[in-house]
């Protein structure tokens, strides 16, 4: 189980950094814990920031994250 | 002055033997050089850089031509495109720096991404947290604004208004004309490109460069192998105009050697070379053996930038050991080009005199230049007739 104030304190360095690749992974395991807890707004939000950053930097899991968010009927 | 007249045109549009040169105001006159952005700039093929700075799919850099800010894009799928450089959400510049995509081309601002067609890729949050959609909102009809472009001679031509003739037919006598040289371009490495900053508006640049009747007496060095009655004019109205040598000399190194020559050429290019400018802002240079382009970009109506930037026949591997030669022959152009700084910027000064009226034109010697000044003239007049140009 990642620790919340660990993942935030590295979301944050990475945006310092403006490390893409690095920051949808990050959001990425941030929507994990959130789905987790049943908190779908929250998982969708850092889904998208994830699907963003994703996008930025040309990664493959670009395609999965639009296909999750679609799901979700939050992207088209 | 304000705004131009239609009788300040009519004198300008005379033959070369009795017109009048562009008033004062053309050349100092904040508000026609706004009007001029219309007129002459945004409805033309106007050059706005090179595609040797954008070599790879995903290089991306943006420009500026006269205040609208532009982006250029090498697509993944090898395209180069244009696109106004500003975010169809709240207006953000998107891009303020040259530098290679990796994907998506992202707004700083909230993150709406385009990918490098311009289509609009995702609008996150638009229908709230988390929720990327809206039924208000159709990405389909918020792409990014694409720009006309053409690519010619590693020269990217933008034609704001859109409605342009296509460029092949703008250009069509000029690249008839030169069709021989209608092949690769290398560009030089890194001492093959150089600016040149001038106080002055670019139309003197331009007129400067359209006629050999001042290499004499400003180019002495040119002159003392290239004279005067070895050169001719190149006349077309309405697209160019320049002027041309036959005592063309290839520069060698210490050890003789030359550069590799352009494939083909016929006689005419073996002593021959043409300097031609492609109005509006384009001035060209072919030789046996280099090419050279410089755009000119209006800063103000008394700042001009020359970008600056030679090309050869064969790329950097092949000419490895032609580096001093490259620098050498850069050296060559940029002293000439520096000596036609000092009466580009004096004809800019010298129309601030109040009783200057245009100028008289050498019937012989000037017609290049008039030819110019003729179709900046019918550009001002088409833009007050909204019609084809005269």
């Amino acid at each position: 189980m990642v620790n919340p104030e660990n993942l935030n304190a590295a979301l944050l360095d990475a945006h310092d950094r403006a490390e893409g690749g690095r920051l949808a992974e990050l959001y990425h395991k941030a929507a994990s814990i959130s789905e987790q807890v049943g908190k779908m707004d929250q998982a969708c939000f850092y889904l998208t920031h994830a699907y963003v950053f994703a996008l930025q930097e040309g990664l493959a899991m670009s395609a999965d994250l639009h296909a999750r968010l679609k799901a979700l009927g939050r992207e088209e | 002055m304000g705004f131009v007249q239609p009788v300040d045109l009519e004198r300008v549009m005379r033959p070369v033997h009795q017109a009048q040169g562009l008033a004062n105001e053309f050349y100092v006159d904040p508000n026609l050089f706004e009007q001029e952005k219309s007129a002459v700039f945004f409805r033309n093929w106007t050059a706005i850089g090179f595609c040797k700075d954008v070599p790879e799919p995903g290089d991306a850099m943006p420009a500026d031509l006269l205040g609208q800010p532009l982006l250029v894009v090498h697509g993944r799928d090898g395209i180069v495109r244009v696109f106004q450089n500003t975010c169809r959400h709240r207006g953000m510049i998107l891009m303020e720096k040259k530098g290679r995509l990796r994907g998506a081309i992202r707004c700083p601002y909230h993150s709406w991404c385009y990918d490098h067609d311009g289509a609009l890729k995702t609008t996150p949050h638009v229908g709230g947290p988390g929720k990327n959609i809206h039924e208000d909102i159709d990405r389909s009809t918020l792409g990014l604004f694409p720009i006309r472009c053409h690519v010619w001679r590693d020269i990217l031509f933008v034609n704001l208004s859109g409605d342009a003739p296509e460029f092949d037919d703008y250009a069509a006598d000029l690249k008839a004309r030169w069709a021989e040289f209608d092949q690769p371009l290398h560009p030089g490495g890194d001492e093959s490109a150089f600016r040149l900053e001038l106080d002055t508006n670019w139309k003197l640049a331009v007129e400067n460069y359209c006629e050999s009747y001042h290499l004499p007496w400003v180019h002495p060095g040119l002159n003392s192998y290239s004279r005067l009655e070895d050169h001719y004019n190149i006349e077309q109205p309405g697209h160019f105009s320049g002027q041309g040598t036959r005592v063309y000399r290839p520069m060698i190194n210490e050890g003789g050697a030359p550069f590799a020559d352009f494939e083909g050429l016929g006689d005419k290019w073996q002593a021959g070379a043409e300097y031609v400018a492609l109005y509006p802002n384009v001035l060209l240079g072919v030789h046996r053996d280099h090419a050279f382009a410089i755009i000119l970009q209006p800063v103000t109506h008394e700042k001009t930038i020359e970008h600056v930037q030679l090309y050869y026949a064969t790329g950097d591997t092949a000419v490895a050991d032609r580096s001093d030669l490259r620098a050498a022959n850069a050296e060559l152009w940029k002293t000439v080009f520096a000596e036609d700084i000092f009466v580009v910027e004096g004809m800019q000064r010298g129309r601030h005199g109040a009783k200057f009226d245009g100028g008289r034109f050498s019937p012989i010697m000037d017609s290049a230049t008039h030819l110019f000044h003729h179709w900046v003239a019918s550009q001002f007049a088409a833009s007050l007739q909204d019609k084809e140009p005269v």
